[in-house]
């Protein structure tokens, strides 16, 4: 075992490599923009220089002069698509600001015209030519900008429920022995997966084929056929692999419905990328959020009294937020707390999820609060953490179906060698180097959907799954394999997955960290499904007890005593019984507790998510600890991160190899949330500034240096029956304010916007 | 920054030149000797006209009519079908759509295709041999040296020039020498690990 593939622990799977390895650095591995067109035309976006207005009119001239140019499709000649409704309001749309329908302009950067040439280069050319004019209004831009308006989430965001609230907060504040308020911003941020958002649309009679990235084919597919009047089933949506997306391609945005639309006008295959920079402007982002903390504790480190309040950015017409507190307000052991979320709308394009969407700012607000509280205790923040840990949330009481916080503490803090902290800042220095460590903890709720899956057993032993999840990155081919492998009992290498085609039986949109709990569980019960009619057909004389069937593996020593007196099944003889030469199994699952219409909404598009904090009885989320060292050059202020520790809990991990890598680039992300990445605003014009790869800045190489993944062991019966908690959003939660919390160790100052760059800093 | 005297620009391709011929007149120069060069009927004055550009990849000779402007990126992935070198940018910022050319990394979207003839060109389909995956990809299998897979042509191909250049001798300088390859995945401590193992696979070979 190396690094790369850590020996397994209890409850979690073998680190076997990649199924998609090989696809993948051979360059065989199919993105949506690389599957090949048969006389394709190409189409280029225009997009608005303006972020509030009108389009007075269009000068074309030399865009219809550039040969090979075949049509320009503005709001003057665009078919007037239907209403795209917003995923949280029972639509499919990550938006309801629909270009190419008026005159009107919402936002900078949004579509304007469509440009359809011969070949891409023309295509580039003519749109480049496009002469927009425009009647310009002032636009309101961000917090504290003329003409914003604030209102709380509650009430305009039926997603939000609750702002959540226990005690007596004001009087618990006033009387509490020690005291920390504090206010946090942090920055617009946008996903930037290194694919480009492609969409390629192909008709074949009144049947459409789409090839675009997307996180959920399930929801692309409704939510085309309903802005172009069609028939669902007329609708296919194709991509076997996403280059990332981090929440960025989760929810349909207005180009698939246009460029579907142009191409069936056109009558042959019209393919789009957009550009770098227009990726900014045509899909969603991270909005900027502000946050006040307030706490109160006893002089021992137990919280009495905590109030988070926030607001978020959001578009004119969508109520978007992310709403953290519902996270922030339970994690730790607390009788008063009170919470209010509101939405502040500007002119803006709407906000989405973008990769651990609330507790990336609302952990960051808080896990700093807590280490200002641990320094005016002068209270090891390790040490505040275990203090206030708790087995139930403090809002309802109710129990937490797992918890390894501390113990990922513990071996996080082992690893990280805490011991040789000494707690006053700038008390540690290494030449020009100012020394700091720090720490946060990291959680994520534990979420699943309902899903569907096919399952074919072959007399052979071969074994083809089909379900419609989403390979971004997430490990979802391989991890899918390994559970029908595990149940069915066959070696790994003799199961084929398909995913990421519509067509295939629905799963649930990859985001919320939902994919391989829901996956999984779901091809574990239709692979028992299949196991179940090979044992009736074989058995139905025989006294093999039902725990047996569940138990012994094909063609495999039965596992469990109750088990070990029968003979393991053997597949010649079943399949002789039944007469077949295969075996297939199409079934559903649904998580316990999801609605009555669960199953309905799948075929629909629609996920009805379960977990996190808002289950009936109990609370599920996954925990880690993440510890930092930062060095700070005294001179020049650079900051450098020369090691991430961080200690994960999340029951079964289905591959320690794919987890420590997906866990890993996590934490560098968090790194980065801290120190690298703000999408920079004109105010005077709602525009974004550093739209693009080189001024948008992201880790590469030479900003990692140490990045230590530990799996702490973990087992969950309560959650669901992969018994996985989420991992893919884990990792960067918490990180930014580790790093934070390093910087105030090194160098006394305490800061509470990010990014932090080195001029901010005043030492 | 790479260091000019580090790599010699292979023949018919060195950047001073290319600038010098493409200044002024922009494209136009470029694309009569293209045209004139294969010998095409396609040789005018108009720039927006198709031109014949033969291409040397992966040991295979292509021979292309494309409008002058296409870039090498968008002339492997639209006119060959080799889909394999990604676009993540085309602004020679991510590095997804790296390529060998003489054996030297080259940004295949800041490279016009007319410019790569007579060069040898590299891309990923052109490494694993009879099915045998070359040292640098069977690395990054073993390292896990991803995860969406999307700019791992680029790794790898900058990867593989990385260590004939010499810069692999050290984790700082796989570092430093990898840093103009984005991976938004982070996979990057596995990528150092990567190069690392097939620093030693490539130099074994070369003993071998």
């Amino acid at each position: 075992m190396s690094i790369t593939a850590p020996e397994p622990k209890a409850n979690m799977g073998q680190p076997i490599p990649r199924y998609d390895a090989a696809a993948k650095v051979t360059g065989k591995a199919q993105y949506a923009a690389d599957v090949p067109l048969v006389n394709p035309a190409y189409a280029c976006l225009v997009t608005s220089s303006i972020a509030k207005g009108r389009i007075d009119g269009f000068d074309m001239t030399a865009a219809k002069q550039v040969r090979g140019v075949i049509d320009i499709v503005t709001h003057e000649n665009a078919e007037q698509l239907k209403e795209a409704k917003l995923f949280s309001n029972g639509g499919y749309a990550g938006t309801t600001i629909q270009p190419l329908k008026s005159a009107d302009v919402a936002h900078t950067g949004q579509i304007v015209a469509v440009v359809v040439a011969e070949t891409f280069e023309a295509a580039q050319q003519a749109a480049y030519a496009m002469k927009v004019n425009y009647t310009a209004a002032m636009p309101s831009a961000t917090f504290d900008s003329a003409g914003t308006t604030s209102a709380p989430a509650k009430g305009q965001l039926a997603q939000f429920k609750e702002d959540p609230k226990v005690g007596d907060f004001a009087k618990a504040f006033n009387d509490a022995e020690i005291k920390v308020s504090a206010a946090y911003e942090t920055p617009p941020q946008h996903h930037n997966p290194m694919e480009l958002f492609a969409t390629s649309c192909v008709w074949l009679g009144d049947s459409l084929t789409i090839y675009e990235p997307s996180q959920y084919v399930y929801g692309l597919k409704n939510g085309v056929a309903e802005q172009l009047g069609i028939d669902a089933d007329k609708v296919r949506v194709i991509n076997a692999y996403v280059g990332g997306a981090f929440g960025s391609k989760g929810s349909m945005t207005p180009r698939t419905a246009i460029i579907a639309s142009i191409a069936r006008r056109l009558g042959r295959p019209v393919k789009l990328v957009a550009t770098r920079a227009q990726g900014f402007t045509i899909a969603t982002f991270r909005a900027e959020t502000r946050h006040e903390i307030q706490i109160g504790a006893r002089r021992d480190g137990h919280l009495t009294a905590l109030r988070h309040e926030s607001w978020e950015v959001s578009s004119r017409p969508d109520p978007y937020a992310v709403g953290g507190t519902k996270t922030t307000t339970r994690l730790y052991a607390c009788p008063n707390i009170e919470s209010r979320v509101s939405i502040v709308r500007a002119d803006r394009n709407t906000p989405g999820f973008m990769r651990s969407p609330p507790e990336v700012p609302y952990m960051f607000a808080l896990e700093s609060a807590m280490d200002e509280l641990a320094v005016a205790l002068n209270m090891d923040p390790v040490e505040l953490r275990r203090v206030n840990d708790t087995a139930k949330e403090p809002i309802s009481g109710k129990p937490y179906t797992s918890r390894s916080l501390m113990a990922c503490y513990d071996q996080g803090a082992r690893a990280f060698e805490w011991e040789k902290r000494s707690p006053q800042p700038k008390s540690m220095t290494e030449g020009d180097w100012l020394i700091g460590y720090g720490c946060a903890t990291s959680c994520y709720p534990t979420q699943m959907a309902p899903a569907a899956a096919r399952v074919r057993l072959q007399r052979d032993g071969r074994v083809r799954v089909e379900i419609a999840g989403q390979e971004i990155g997430n490990g979802a081919y391989t991890v899918i394999g390994q559970a029908a492998a595990e149940k069915l009992g066959v070696p790994v290498e003799k199961v084929s997955v398909f995913i990421g085609d519509s067509d295939l039986p629905p799963a649930p949109v990859a985001g919320g960290s939902n994919s391989t709990a829901s996956t999984c569980s779901t091809v574990i019960k239709v692979c028992e499904q299949v196991r179940q009619k090979l044992f009736e057909a074989l058995t139905s004389n025989e006294s093999l007890t039902n725990e047996a069937k569940g138990t012994v593996g094909m063609g495999q020593t039965p596992s469990t005593p109750s088990a070990s007196n029968d003979r393991p099944l053997d597949l010649e003889r079943a399949f002789d019984a039944l007469g077949v030469s295969v075996v297939e199994e199409y079934g559903e699952w649904k998580p316990e507790g999801a609605p009555m219409d669960s199953f309905q909404a799948m075929y629909k598009g629609q996920v009805r998510m379960v977990g996190g904090s808002e289950m009936k009885d109990k609370i599920a989320y996954a925990f880690g600890a993440e510890f930092v060292e930062v060095r700070v050059n005294k001179w020049t202020h650079e900051i450098r991160v020369p090691r991430l520790v961080g200690a994960f809990a999340a029951g079964h991990i289905m591959n320690p190899r794919t987890a420590r890598s997906q866990l890993m680039g996590g934490l560098i992300w968090g790194m980065s949330s801290a120190l690298h990445e703000a999408t920079e605003l004109d105010e005077r014009y709602a525009r974004y500034v550093n739209d693009n790869l080189a001024d948008y800045l992201v880790p590469v190489n030479a900003d990692v240096s140490d990045v230590d993944v530990i799996l702490v062991a973990e087992q969950d019966d309560h959650i669901n029956p992969a018994g996985v908690k989420g991992i893919g959003e884990l990792g960067n939660v918490g990180t930014n304010a580790a790093v934070c919390n390093a910087i105030f160790h090194a160098t006394g100052q305490r800061l509470r916007k990010l990014p932090v760059r080195l001029e901010k800093l005043e030492i | 920054m790479t260091n000019q005297k580090d790599f010699p620009a292979g023949p018919g391709f060195n950047r001073r030149t290319f600038i010098g011929a493409a200044a002024g007149t922009a494209v136009a120069p470029i694309v009569a000797k293209a045209a004139g060069a294969s010998g095409g009927p396609a040789a005018t004055s108009d720039p927006s006209l198709p031109v014949d550009v033969s291409l040397d990849i992966n040991s295979a000779t292509r021979s292309l009519r494309i409008d002058a402007r296409t870039t090498l990126l968008d002339a492997l992935r639209e006119h060959t079908g080799l889909t394999g070198s990604k676009k993540g940018c085309d602004h020679g910022q991510c590095g997804a759509c790296t390529v060998l050319i003489n054996g030297r990394r080259v940004l295949s979207c800041l490279t016009l295709a007319v410019v790569a003839q007579g060069q040898r060109i590299v891309t990923i389909e052109g490494l694993a041999e009879d099915g045998e995956l070359h040292p640098m990809q069977q690395a990054f299998v073993d390292q896990d040296a991803f995860q969406c897979g999307y700019c791992t042509p680029g790794q790898i191909m900058s990867g593989i020039a990385c260590v004939r250049e010499g810069h692999a001798g050290s984790d700082d300088a796989i570092r430093e020498y990898m840093s103009g390859n984005i991976c938004r995945c982070a996979a990057y401590p596995n990528i150092v690990a990567a190069v690392r193992q097939a620093a030693r696979a490539m130099s074994d070979e070369q003993k071998g």
